[in-house]
């Protein structure tokens, strides 16, 4: 569907993306994730067109678009800010693309009230301004902007980043059930790996202008290829030596386990390392309880599941228990 | 975002139009900016000696030996003490009605505002009306001190205590938003931490308003010394109403007038750029920003001293009345008879619209004994073929400038956005700024010299002849008021989201339906905005009126000088100070209504208006829903009654 082959991108001297290689597959969720700076904006600007890389190809379809101008690659595009016109109605801001095709006004007024309605606009909305609907409605007008023009893909940059913590999570969960309901490629963009995980297909994450991995959320989080991708996605522990010899780990290398493979208390098994802690600290969750557990000259990070029995409090003895296989070794 | 590497100019077409844009740019620049000016410096140099021999400094050793200094120490003088006395008044009116709890601070703040329709040439003549010799106030007072000089109002004093309050319109503008700007939560953890009310203002809230404060200081200190109008009608020999002077002078009259008109105008420049370079300077360091991302709206402070409230409250109410008293007395007098007005004195009798519609003979007795009649002696602003004259040629000159600044800043300014960060944005917008560092009079004066000849790129006329002026003074309007409407649009400009722009290219618009359909629409209210506060003062300006003042360019503020002089001169314009009433009164209604459309109607986004529109819908639908039940109920009684009557 999409396809990148080694785009470079530079400003002025600097170089914001080095050879980057990524296919996307028609239907696929697929999520650029990574830190500020990273590149994964910018990888999106250039397949959007807004900019025009030094090096490599972008091809959708299996035509080479690199040197298409931005409005005739049909892609759509859900901005961060939504980008709404705001001084035009939400039925106006909708019909602008099929506008400027100068299609003809029943069409538009068809096309218009049917993607409305596909997004979940009554016509009430559609009359109104833009400042006038709540967040999750500008989103909904956004995605049927840059739907409505039947784009071949749509593009997202963090259209999630301005809203609050419990209207995130409600609009993720429409946005994915959206997205299927249309069975439209989508490339989405975000640093929170908790937003990549739920929704995408697939992963690339991204650092200082490189890919490190793509991979399922799966691949990406309990198989993660490079020290970066452990760290960025999800909490580790990093493991000193105190801990790298009893595990018999190779002593050159960097060894970490995630917070959910420790487990407090748990009977000894065969195979599996355990040692002798007292909890430092706790920090109350409600799903889960986190605790700073620590071992020798090591504090660890272990997360339980709160079942409100099990709870251990600040300097209290528990024993852990580490499995070889959980740990991570780049 | 920085423009890659290896990214090309896709739109070729809009070339032309570039490279048109670009050449009428320069023309622009160079020939109403540059060369008139150019002309005006070179003209100081340009003295010849008795003999005929050049003599280039001869103007400077006239400088030094005449009294020209002693209009520069006026002005700065002037400058100086109403910098004083306008940051009291203007700190004053915006901490009362803004910071402190006063009782009726909404009204005070309206009274406060009058100036934003009440200036320039309107307010001093009413002023003026009030204070001078004759006027209604010196002659009230004069019933309490009979002592008292009745000249009071005249010469510095009176040109310092009108502007005092004409010039407070900017503190009223910008120091107010910069006072709401303020974090409450800031005053909030001063009184927290045990400071005082007073220290809380001193230490807290005054050092955030100093930025703003250094640049109202700053414009106060030019105004003071390029002002033009007060010192002119008022009576002080400062600089501008000597350059005017000057001006219309001949080496007949005078040892070389235009060049010592110039040289006045050089040092006027040269104080400016010197003041404007060091507010630049400062306001490049930066200015005190809220760091709150949570930003509490500031609560009125109560004053808990009683004397103390007492006392602001006095305060307030005695510059209310100074502020309110010109113009409640001017409208009173604009429906008083000519004999009311001239006796000065309000008579419950005299009430009529003369001075605004329709006009009257006026009779009577010649020293011979005869008796006769002037015709039409008495007449209204909209029967007075001079005044209804002014007011519209003032009208379409100050809208077209104000329209043509407006314009050439909007296509500047997206010119300069879309080439951010490149060399040849920052020369447009350096051009733009050129006036600002040139007083208007010098602008003026050079205009009228420079083209008041055959001048070849604007195809060998003479601008400043016959009806030519008027083109000139749309010129030099607009050159004037470029500087400001820069600075306010580009601020607008900054607002607009960069990704409405990507955004509209995506869904395929080109840069100019991106621009008409979406940008433009976005900084309309602040592109209308500028264009009514140039209106406004372009309208009731004196200085360029003075400068071009032919009969071909007699525009508001010129009847209104006019207006002050002849009154019931043999029997003539027997109403003129009526007339000149109720031309204010109709010029402070204009204003008041573009301010209102602009600020009031203009300023609300598609969502207030959506909303609007639906309430009234509803109200009519509910007004309609009564009038159909009453029309049914109408219809339905005869039915009833004959149902009775069965």
């Amino acid at each position: 569907m999409i396809k990148l082959s080694d785009i470079i991108v530079k400003f002025g001297d600097f170089e914001a993306l080095h050879n980057i290689n990524v296919h996307v597959k028609e239907g696929e969720f697929f999520t650029f994730l990574g830190p500020s700076g990273c590149g994964k904006t910018t990888t999106l600007r250039t397949i959007t067109g807004f900019i025009e890389p030094v090096g490599g190809t972008v091809e959708m379809q299996g035509k080479d678009i690199t040197h298409v101008p931005i409005e005739k690659r049909n892609i759509g595009i859900v901005f961060q800010s939504y980008a709404l016109f705001p001084t035009m109605t939400v039925h106006d801001n909708i019909a602008f693309g099929l506008k400027i095709k100068k299609m003809k006004k029943d069409e538009i007024e068809k096309k218009v009230s049917e993607i409305a309605r596909k997004v979940d606009l009554s016509d009430e909305q559609l009359k109104k301004a833009v400042s006038q609907l709540s967040g999750g409605q500008q989103q909904r007008v956004a995605i049927a902007r840059a739907l409505v023009t039947e784009p071949a893909i749509i593009c997202m940059d963090e259209p999630l980043s301005n809203l609050d913590a419990k209207l995130r999570v409600q609009l993720r969960n429409e946005l994915k059930k959206m997205q299927k309901e249309f069975g439209i490629t989508t490339i989405y963009v975000t640093h929170d790996q908790e937003e990549a995980l739920t929704l995408s297909d697939r992963i690339a994450v991204f650092n200082k202008g490189y890919i490190e991995q793509i991979g399922t959320p799966n691949e990406v989080y309990n198989h993660s290829e490079t020290e970066f991708v452990a760290n960025f996605i999800g909490d580790i522990n990093p493991l000193d030596h105190s801990l790298i010899a009893p595990l018999h780990l190779d002593e050159n290398k960097h060894h970490f386990i995630r917070l959910e493979r420790i487990h407090v208390n748990q009977p000894e098994r065969e195979g599996v390392l355990t040692l002798n802690g007292i909890i430092e600290m706790q920090e109350y969750y409600g799903l889960y309880i986190k605790y700073y557990i620590r071992t020798g000259d090591q504090i660890l990070k272990v997360i339980e599941k709160n079942d409100g029995i099990s709870i251990y409090e600040p300097g209290a003895n528990v024993s852990i228990t580490i499995d070889p296989q959980d740990i991570m070794s780049y | 975002m920085q423009a890659p590497i290896g990214a090309k100019n896709k739109y070729g077409l809009g070339k032309l139009w570039g490279i048109f844009g670009g050449v009428l740019f320069v023309y622009l620049f160079l020939g109403f900016m540059v060369m008139p000016c150019f002309d005006t410096l070179t003209s100081i140099f340009s003295t010849k000696d008795a003999a005929g021999n050049p003599d280039p400094f001869a103007v400077i050793r006239f400088f030094f030996a005449g009294n020209m200094p002693s209009f520069v120490l006026n002005s700065l003088k002037l400058a100086v003490l109403l910098v004083v006395t306008v940051n009291i008044v203007g700190i004053s009116i915006v901490l009362l009605t803004e910071y402190f709890d006063i009782k009726g601070a909404k009204i005070l703040r309206l009274g406060y505002m009058t100036t934003l329709i009440y200036s320039g040439v309107a307010l001093v003549t009413g002023y003026q009306f009030l204070y001078d010799k004759d006027g209604i106030l010196t002659n009230w007072m004069m019933q309490f001190f009979p002592n008292m000089d009745r000249q009071w109002f005249s010469g510095f004093s009176s040109v310092l205590f009108t502007m005092t309050f004409a010039c407070t319109s900017n503190h009223a503008l910008f120091l107010r938003n910069a006072i709401r700007g303020i974090d409450y939560n800031t005053v909030e953890a001063a009184r927290n931490m045990g400071a005082k009310p007073f220290k809380v203002l001193l230490k807290v809230v005054m050092p955030t308003l100093l930025p703003t404060l250094f640049s109202l200081t700053v414009m106060t200190f030019i105004t003071g010394l390029c002002a033009m109008s007060a010192p002119t009608l008022l009576g002080y020999n400062s600089i501008n109403p000597e350059i005017v002077r000057l001006a219309g002078s001949t080496t007949a009259d005078e040892s070389f007038p235009q060049a010592r008109a110039a040289l006045l105008s050089i040092i006027l420049a040269i104080f400016t750029i010197v003041l404007l370079s060091v507010l630049n300077h400062y306001e490049r360091k930066g200015h005190y920003l809220s760091v709150s991302k949570t930003k509490a709206k500031l609560v009125k402070q109560k004053i808990q001293n009683p004397a103390a409230n007492v006392l602001a409250h006095i305060y307030a109410y005695i510059l209310f009345v100074i502020y309110m008293t010109p113009v409640v007395m001017i409208v009173i007098f604009s429906l008083q008879n000519w004999q009311a007005i001239r006796s000065k004195t309000i008579d419950f009798s005299s009430w009529t619209l003369i001075n605004y519609f329709g006009s009257q003979d006026y009779s009577y007795t010649t020293s011979r004994g005869k008796t006769k009649i002037r015709p039409d002696a008495i007449s209204g602003v909209f029967a007075n073929e001079k005044t209804i004259g002014g007011i519209r040629l003032s009208f379409i000159l100050s809208a077209l400038a104000a329209a043509l600044a407006c314009i050439i800043v909007v296509i500047a300014v997206n010119y300069i956005f879309k080439h951010k960060n490149k060399k040849r944005s920052k020369v447009v917008e350096a051009c733009m700024l050129f006036p600002w560092l040139l007083p208007t009079i010098l602008i003026c004066y050079s205009f009228r010299i420079f083209f008041n000849r055959e001048v070849w790129y604007v195809f060998g006329k003479n601008l400043y002849y016959a009806e030519n002026v008027r083109f000139l003074i749309i010129m030099a309007y607009t050159v004037v008021k470029l500087p400001f409407a820069i600075r306010m649009i580009k601020a607008a400009f900054y607002a607009i989201d960069e990704e409405l722009e990507d955004a509209a290219r995506n869904l395929g618009a080109s840069s100019m339906v991106t621009f008409l359909k979406v940008k433009l629409p976005i900084v309309l209210p602040s592109v209308l905005a500028v264009f009514a506060l140039n209106f406004n003062a372009l309208f009731t300006e004196y200085d360029m009126s003075a400068t071009f003042h032919s009969s071909y360019g007699t525009s508001y503020a010129m009847v209104m000088q006019s207006m002050c002089n002849e009154e019931g001169r043999d029997g003539m314009n027997m109403n003129a100070s009526g007339r000149r009433c109720a031309s204010t009164v109709f010029i402070m209604l204009v204003s008041g209504l573009i301010l209102y459309l602009v600020y009031g109607v203009g300023a609300r986004d598609l969502g207030e208006r959506l909303a609007i529109r639906e309430k009234r819908r509803k109200r009519f639908e509910k007004m309609k829903a009564r009038l159909g039940l009453a029309h049914a109920a109408a219809e339905e009684l005869p039915s009833d009654a004959g149902e009775y009557q069965e």
